[in-house]
């Protein structure tokens, strides 16, 4: 019987953080430890001449300046480490603001300030920091992951569009973007001999531990790290980031426990960021709006040492129904550091694919929704599941209710309020998520209570709440009876909190070793003679609220406590369960107020409505919307990392002059759930969903201005200067 | 940041004579702006006289003129129901500004003497005539987005970030400061200095002198004044362009106007010639959008604010016209 699993069950780990009682990584208190802080190239390009510490040494409290010359070889590990070298390993310089030195005194004020004492000379090179500026032509680089190939061919779309009733060419662009969580990275690393223990602001305890584990030649088993809550991650803490690999080779070195806290300046090149973006769309159609021909050209920022790019098109690829497809993802060498995931990277994309829908949608002469309909695709081609987006055209149509999308004037330019026009715009919500192997255990002790282990880890999206909610619910016991411990590599192998796979990668093997456990604890009760159940088949005990109930018979009954008590050891089960990757789906319907005179743009309503499969919590669901659509706004407005086209630098690397939306520009949005299990999802029919709302924001918003002015801007973000 | 000596002072007398004794020292407020300066590396002090205790927080008017301390937090100011009623375009100044919690601890003085958000000015790496004079200025060829299409020269295109200093610009406010000399007075007009060749030096204020109080004329524009701000999202951010207008007209004709912009200047920007060609004028979309012309005769703008040159131009056709009521 489901009770907790579906309800919008607050956070359990709520309390705890809204009192401070919530340890995050930097929250440690070592004794004896060390505080580092970096030193960060000043030039993009070129290579260190000489280090000179002396000044930074003579400072109080300052324990010792490492460069490069003291480093050991480290091994370069692969993904999801995202680079090719590990800085301070040699004098390279590849872009500005990778680490040249390392500094660690008694407290962070004397590092920092010793930090700026180090003198250091280099030889520079004029940088390339735009695509615009690149000299060499894009190519085709090498996808490094064989999920993410950087080329697809379906059909023949060359000739497809050729013969296309009706074409569309455009080019649509996005700029360099940061993460930015509210949190900054940090590590701790403290070595007791030949282990390390490492307090991490990670996305993957896991991750981390297996690419230390590759870089310094330990057994994982010697490698612990720690992440019990996260303060955002948003994919810049996903992949593993040189700071971390130099602060555990620092400890070792310094013979004591070194606290490394990046400063909100230095997270804007040392853990990745949105690579500036071109995507260059072509669409064929007949006139009826049957999409023939979809080829998609993007262009992302690569660098001189790496070729990975983040952004796939996989929209283009797998959303509609169309036959030829040719989605190619170009590089472009700059000297920058290697971008990399960032909330939702499918967005970077999908906001030329859903705008250019738009445009055809007025090509053509018909709805938006509707053209999107006409070439809905009836099966996931990534898994072959017949139910991938069968739920899609009940998403338009919720939205597109909850919206009254139904009194639309068409024609732009043609609803005013005053000074403003008022637009309205709709685009499909989409993302990828992944699944990966994950082992829970789960113990019941002696007192009755419930402990699941599990090195997942909770990034503040409410991991916590709903791997409780699923256990408590298939043990039958009130939920402040079970407790969640993430966030720890003690605990089994489990999956990354990146690419929406914590709940279609956990759900299935918390809820299998909850079951199992129930199922061990029946058979205790049934066969114990002193059990009031004693002799009741198994199948026929139920349990609810922590009791063991005989079918039809409530007054034979006994507890968790009673029989593991009596059992006099726990009862510990563990399991694995593997699903499948897979795609959720939404629509989003965006108003916009525009003042065509002043350039100024505001959102002032959003409705919206997904498919995710099963909804666990609808409070949590509700809370990835807001937090979607309110990136999607930024994506849309504000967002953008300015680089100096002459020396590579990062121009803007605070929250004062890198603008996110602040409340004031973020209407309340109207989220709808389908709410229906996925039958091909074993997470409880759950599907990943974090990354899907807000996929579509930026491209609702572009076309609802259009709608507002009949100005079609393709590059992000829509600022005044654009609508002027 | 570096370590630096503090020191609390008892007296606006004792905070000058400390100031004015201790090379490279400053006076410390709210400390809004001023740590994170010192923070980032474009700012350092060897001593910091902390003058939050002083009586200079008093906000209030007389017949003639509204008096504004210095150490008024920029929410009393705001909140004041005098300058709301009768300064309404220092009150919608003020509260375009920044977010509540900065307004509830930052001061009237240290909002006049913030400095540039130039993120060239603010990274210490970065070439920067003010911050580190003959490096060269970045943003001529770099990030000129947020930069001044008046006023600049060669040296430095920055712009002034203060809200509250267009509006006290436009009403002909007056500063007061008291140094190791004594007091002084300084029109508004003429504390905030160009870049010319010298752009660190932004204001005629002398080593160890303090903002003691703020000056501002009732006239009979002052009443009916309002303050446009613009900008890339819609709280706590910096302008890309504002106006800050004040009016009085006889039907239609204009007897008097004070206008004043921010985001396009080096420094609050007042050109009185703006003024003059409405002056005495009926207030129509004609003579705005010929005000308008005059403003930006002299512009020179650049890659990435060439935009700011039809902007204010369309910012002030819309204070005006909401303020004059034009259709």
């Amino acid at each position: 019987m489901t009770r907790l699993v579906g309800r919008g069950v607050p956070r359990v780990d709520g309390r705890a953080k809204v009192t401070g009682a919530a340890r995050y990584a930097a929250d440690n208190e070592i004794a004896g430890v060390l505080h580092g802080f970096l030193v960060m190239s000043t030039i993009a390009r070129g290579e260190v001449r000489e280090i000179d510490p002396s000044a930074a040494l003579a400072h109080p409290g300052v324990v010792a300046v490492y460069t490069h010359a003291d480093m050991r070889t480290l091994t370069v590990p692969g993904f999801p480490y995202n680079r090719t070298f590990i800085p301070m390993q040699d004098t390279r310089v590849h872009y500005s603001g990778q680490p040249v030195a390392y500094v660690v005194a008694e407290t962070l004020e004397q590092a920092q300030e010793a930090a700026n004492l180090v003198r250091v000379r280099y030889r520079a090179e004029p940088p390339v920091a735009r695509l615009a500026d690149a000299p060499d032509e894009p190519f085709l680089p090498e996808g490094f992951r064989a999920d993410q190939p950087t080329e697809t061919v379906r059909g023949d779309a060359a000739t497809a569009l050729e013969q296309a009733e009706v074409r569309l060419e455009r080019t649509y662009g996005s700029p360099m973007q940061h993460h930015n969580p509210i949190e900054p990275h940090t590590t701790t690393a403290v070595w007791d001999g030949e282990t390390v223990t490492l307090h991490e602001s990670t996305q993957g305890v896991v991750f981390t531990r297996n690419v230390v584990s590759a870089v310094f030649g330990l057994p994982p088993a010697d490698v612990r790290v720690v992440s019990q809550y996260l303060g955002g991650g948003f994919g810049a803490k996903g992949p593993v980031y040189p700071h971390t690999l130099l602060t555990v080779e620092v400890a070792r070195l310094a013979r004591r426990p070194v606290k490394l806290v990046l400063s909100r300046a230095q997270m804007y090149t040392s853990n990745g960021h949105r690579s500036e973006f071109r995507n260059h769309v072509r669409l064929g159609a007949t006139r009826r709006g049957t999409l023939t021909a979809v080829i998609g050209t993007s262009t992302a920022q690569v660098t001189r040492t790496d070729e990975r790019t983040f952004n796939t098109n996989d929209s283009a690829v797998n959303l509609y129904a169309c036959p030829n497809i040719h989605v190619r993802q170009l590089g472009v060498r700059l000297d920058l550091p290697t971008s990399g995931y960032m909330r939702s990277p499918e967005t970077t994309a999908h906001f030329g694919l859903e705008t250019a829908m738009d445009e055809l949608s007025y090509e053509i002469g018909i709805d938006p929704v509707q053209l999107r309909m006409r070439n809905l695709r009836p099966t996931d081609p990534q898994n072959g599941r017949h139910t991938a987006s069968r739920h899609l055209p009940a998403c338009y149509r919720m939205a597109a209710n909850a919206f009254g999308w139904k009194w639309r004037n068409p024609l732009p330019g043609t609803t005013r309020d005053g000074d403003e026009y008022i637009g309205w715009g709709m685009a499909t919500e989409t993302h990828s998520h992944n699944a990966i192997r994950s082992t829970v255990a789960l113990t019941i002790g002696l007192d009755g209570r419930a402990t699941l282990r599990t090195a997942t880890q909770d990034i503040g999206t409410g991991t916590y709440t709903v791997l409780t909610q699923v256990a408590a619910d298939e043990l039958g016991m009130p939920l402040g009876q079970v407790t969640t411990l993430l966030g720890d590599t003690a605990f089994p192998d489990a999956s990354l909190s990146a690419g929406s796979s914590t709940v279609p990668s956990v759900v299935g093997p918390v809820a299998d070793a909850a079951q199992g456990a129930r199922d061990r604890v029946i058979a205790l009760a049934t066969t114990d003679p002193r059990s009031p159940l004693h002799g009741v088949p198994a199948e026929d005990v139920d349990t609810e609220g922590g009791r063991l109930f005989a079918r039809g018979d409530r007054h034979r009954s006994d507890s968790y406590r009673d029989v593991l008590t009596r059992h006099g050891r726990p009862v510990e089960t563990r399991s694995h369960v593997e699903n499948t990757r897979g795609h959720s789906f939404g629509a989003v319907f965006v108003e916009v107020r525009v003042q065509p005179r002043l350039g100024t743009v505001r959102v002032s309503r959003v409705a919206a409505a997904y498919d995710l499969g099963r909804v666990l919590n609808h409070r949590t669901a509700r809370g990835q919307v807001i937090g979607g659509v309110t990136w999607g706004i930024g994506f849309a407005l504000m967002e953008h990392t300015a680089v100096d086209p002459n020396t590579a630098r990062v121009v803007n690397p605070n929250l004062s002059t890198y603008l996110v939306p602040v409340s004031a520009d973020t209407p309340s949005v109207d989220v709808a759930f389908v709410d229906q299990p996925d039958s091909g999802s074993n997470a409880l029919g759950a599907r990943g969903f974090g990354e899907t709302p807000g996929t579509g924001v930026p491209a609702a918003i572009g076309n609802a201005i259009y709608h507002a002015t009949g100005r079609r801007i393709r590059d992000v973000p829509f600022t005044q200067d654009k609508l002027l | 940041m570096r370590a630096f000596g503090y020191t609390i002072a008892g007296s606006p007398a004792e905070a000058v004579r400390i100031a004015a004794r201790i090379p490279n020292s400053t006076f410390v407020a709210g400390g809004t702006d001023l740590l994170n300066r010192m923070r980032d590396g474009a700012e350092s002090h060897e001593h910091l006289v902390d003058v939050n205790g002083l009586d200079l927080d008093d906000v209030s008017a007389d017949s003639g003129t509204l008096h504004i301390g210095a150490l008024a937090r920029m929410r009393q100011v705001a909140e004041h129901p005098t300058v709301r009623r009768e300064f309404p375009v220092v009150a919608e100044a003020l509260l375009a500004s920044a977010s509540p919690q900065v307004r509830n601890m930052a001061a009237i003085g240290g909002n006049l003497l913030q400095r540039t958000r130039c993120g060239y000015f603010r990274d210490a790496h970065a070439a920067c005539n003010k911050r580190v004079p003959g490096s060269g200025c970045s943003a001529l060829e770099g990030h000129n987005r947020s930069h001044a299409i008046l006023g600049g020269s060669d040296h430095c295109i920055a712009t002034h970030p203060s809200d509250l200093a267009v509006a006290l610009t436009a009403l002909d406010a007056t500063v007061h400061l008291l140094g190791p000399d004594g007091e002084r007075s300084v029109p508004i007009s003429e504390f905030y200095l160009l870049p010319g060749s010298t752009p660190e030096r932004e204001t005629p204020m002398r080593p160890g002198e303090l903002i003691t109080r703020v000056d501002v004329p009732r006239t009979s524009v002052t009443a009916r004044s309002r303050y446009l701000k613009l900008r890339d999202r819609a709280t706590f951010e910096f302008a890309v362009v504002s106006v800050a207008a004040a009016l009085r007209n006889r039907g239609r004709v204009v007897q008097d106007v004070r206008l004043a912009f921010g985001g396009v200047g080096t420094r609050p920007w007042r050109d009185t010639r703006v003024e003059a060609a409405l002056r005495g004028r009926p207030l129509s979309r004609h003579t705005i959008a010929r005000a308008g012309r005059t403003l930006v005769r002299d512009a020179k703008p650049y890659e990435g604010n060439e935009f700011k040159v039809e902007l204010v131009q369309r910012a002030l056709e819309s204070v005006l016209g909401a303020l004059g009521d034009v259709r």
